[in-house]
């Protein structure tokens, strides 16, 4: 297999742990949002250029559906989807087991969208400060105060809830 | 160093590996000095292992028949975008396959079912072939999927390795170290802690001055008798993988059989030694192991013996 095919195996694997991440892992539609992406990406395949960054070109595509996804879900009245229920049942639940991740899970869930983007896609996507950036049309300066109050609220609700996440392993 | 002031931005970037080598000693000498910014700086960086924890294993999941689908397309696509031959088989490698990868899946990982209570010795010697081969085989899908992307190739860099060390080990629970492979040519790059059933494991890189990367994979199984080298080859990546005192190892590169033999014994030989640095090596008896283990090395003899074993012609 191609380098090139690789590096696309890679990026999109990361677009689905990135879209589960941000959709408070609802499975149904963290799926959806990476299909929708990947749909608008084959349409779009002349616009990328190669030997350009390809991953950044991807989350940016991610990016811009779920914006809209966004917009056009605060237009319609709010619904339960009994789907995403179920999905939210069925996410294995032993990995939540620790204590930590669960607080962990809730700290992350509880930080404002915005915030809680950049840190994900920062921490856990180990994208670039700049790629960020340019991926949510705000300034450098906003990503690095987005990163560091959401790291902070985090500590914070780690620190409060039993203080047992950080310092265990120690 | 109050001269080269170290602002908020930095210690970001200085977690996040985004900070170039001059700036990041002036971040350590900060660190150094100020306990309070040297815990924030631990603290977020626990966040982003845990964040891991979270969802690396999305990675395992298989894709669902319409990605995979998309995937393929959008592969044609951007090959022929890319001028070269477009994708006329589906990759050797399936997407399922390069991201199964991520130690011990929810499928059952490497550790074997400890819960099971005591079973007889040949049972268990069974299993933990049977999970060693599971190690090793995850450590080489480790192995092609950190290595396939320059961006995930480490969490954390090898600049400060007491800090790497430090770090791992905490993860893990246990002592483990990034043996120093100067000797035979390879440089430690850094390294990543990976979610298992039981806790974290962990793998460093390394690199030589062909870029060529190779990994050393550790994990702590359950019951860990000792066991002589095992070679292991998945495509292109040869792995060699063996127990060790409380922990197993594996290491995989892309070389021939004989070149990674020569790094797997430098490892063996390291790690048998114990951490750099250290005085003397922790008595045997004081090892913060489980007693599982200590029983079981008594029922039978701890000889690991790389040499001959290894010496064995096993692959075509």
């Amino acid at each position: 297999m191609s380098k090139f095919g690789v590096d696309l195996e890679v990026h999109i694997a990361s677009l689905r742990r990135y879209a589960r991440a941000l959709l408070r892992n609802n499975r149904a539609d963290a799926e959806d949002l990476v299909q929708e992406a990947l749909t608008r990406a084959v349409a779009r395949a002349d616009s990328f250029q190669a030997g350009t960054n390809l991953r950044a070109w991807l989350f940016t595509i991610l990016h811009n559906v779920h914006v809209n996804q966004v917009r056009s879900k605060a237009s319609r009245p709010v619904e339960v989807d009994v789907e995403d229920v179920e999905s939210k049942l069925v996410t294995p639940a032993r990995q939540e087991e620790r204590v930590e991740l669960r607080e962990m899970m809730r700290a992350v869930d509880e930080l404002p969208e915005e915030q809680r983007k950049v840190l994900l896609l920062v921490a856990l996507e180990g994208l670039k400060y700049d790629e960020v950036a340019e991926m949510l049309g705000v300034p450098i300066g906003t990503v690095m105060s987005r990163l560091s109050r959401a790291r902070e609220a985090v500590r914070a609700k780690l620190a409060n809830e039993g203080g047992v996440a950080l310092r265990r392993v120690k | 160093m109050s001269a080269q002031r170290v602002s908020e931005a930095e210690l970001h970037a200085y977690v996040d590996g985004q900070l170039d080598g001059n700036r990041r000693l002036a971040v350590e000498r900060w660190l150094a000095d100020d306990p309070e910014a040297a815990r924030r700086a631990e603290d977020y960086r626990t966040q982003t292992a845990l964040l891991h924890d979270l969802f690396d294993t999305v990675l395992r999941e298989p894709p669902t028949d319409e990605e995979q689908e998309l995937a393929d397309r959008l592969k044609g696509r951007l090959a022929f975008n890319d001028n070269r031959p477009p994708w006329h088989a589906r990759p050797l490698v399936r997407f399922a396959a390069a991201v199964m990868l991520v130690v011990a899946g929810a499928g059952g990982g490497w550790f074997g079912r400890g819960a099971q209570g005591p079973s007889p010795v040949v049972q268990q010697q069974q299993q933990q072939r049977q999970t060693l081969a599971t190690f090793a085989e995850e450590a080489t899908q480790a192995h092609r999927f950190y290595t396939a992307d320059e961006r995930f190739q480490v969490e954390l860099g090898a600049d400060n390795q007491d800090e790497l060390n430090g770090w791992l080990s905490k993860r893990m629970g246990r002592d483990v170290f990034g043996p120093d492979l100067g000797r035979v040519g390879f440089r430690l790059i850094g390294g990543r802690s990976l979610p298992t059933d039981l806790g974290a494991g962990a793998q460093y890189m390394y690199v030589n001055d062909g870029n060529k990367r190779i990994t050393l994979f550790v994990g702590a199984p359950r019951s860990g008798n000792a066991s002589e080298f095992s070679f292991t080859q998945n495509g292109d990546v040869l792995t060699f993988y063996w127990v060790e005192g409380p922990l197993a190892y594996a290491l995989a590169g892309r070389l021939s059989k004989e070149e990674l033999l020569q790094i797997a014994k430098a490892v063996y030989s390291d790690v048998k030694a114990g951490p750099p640095r250290r005085e003397e090596p922790p008595p045997q008896d004081q090892r913060p192991q489980d007693q599982q283990q200590q029983q079981q090395q008594q029922d039978q003899p701890a000889g690991v013996q790389p040499i001959s074993d290894t010496q064995k012609p096993k692959d075509s």
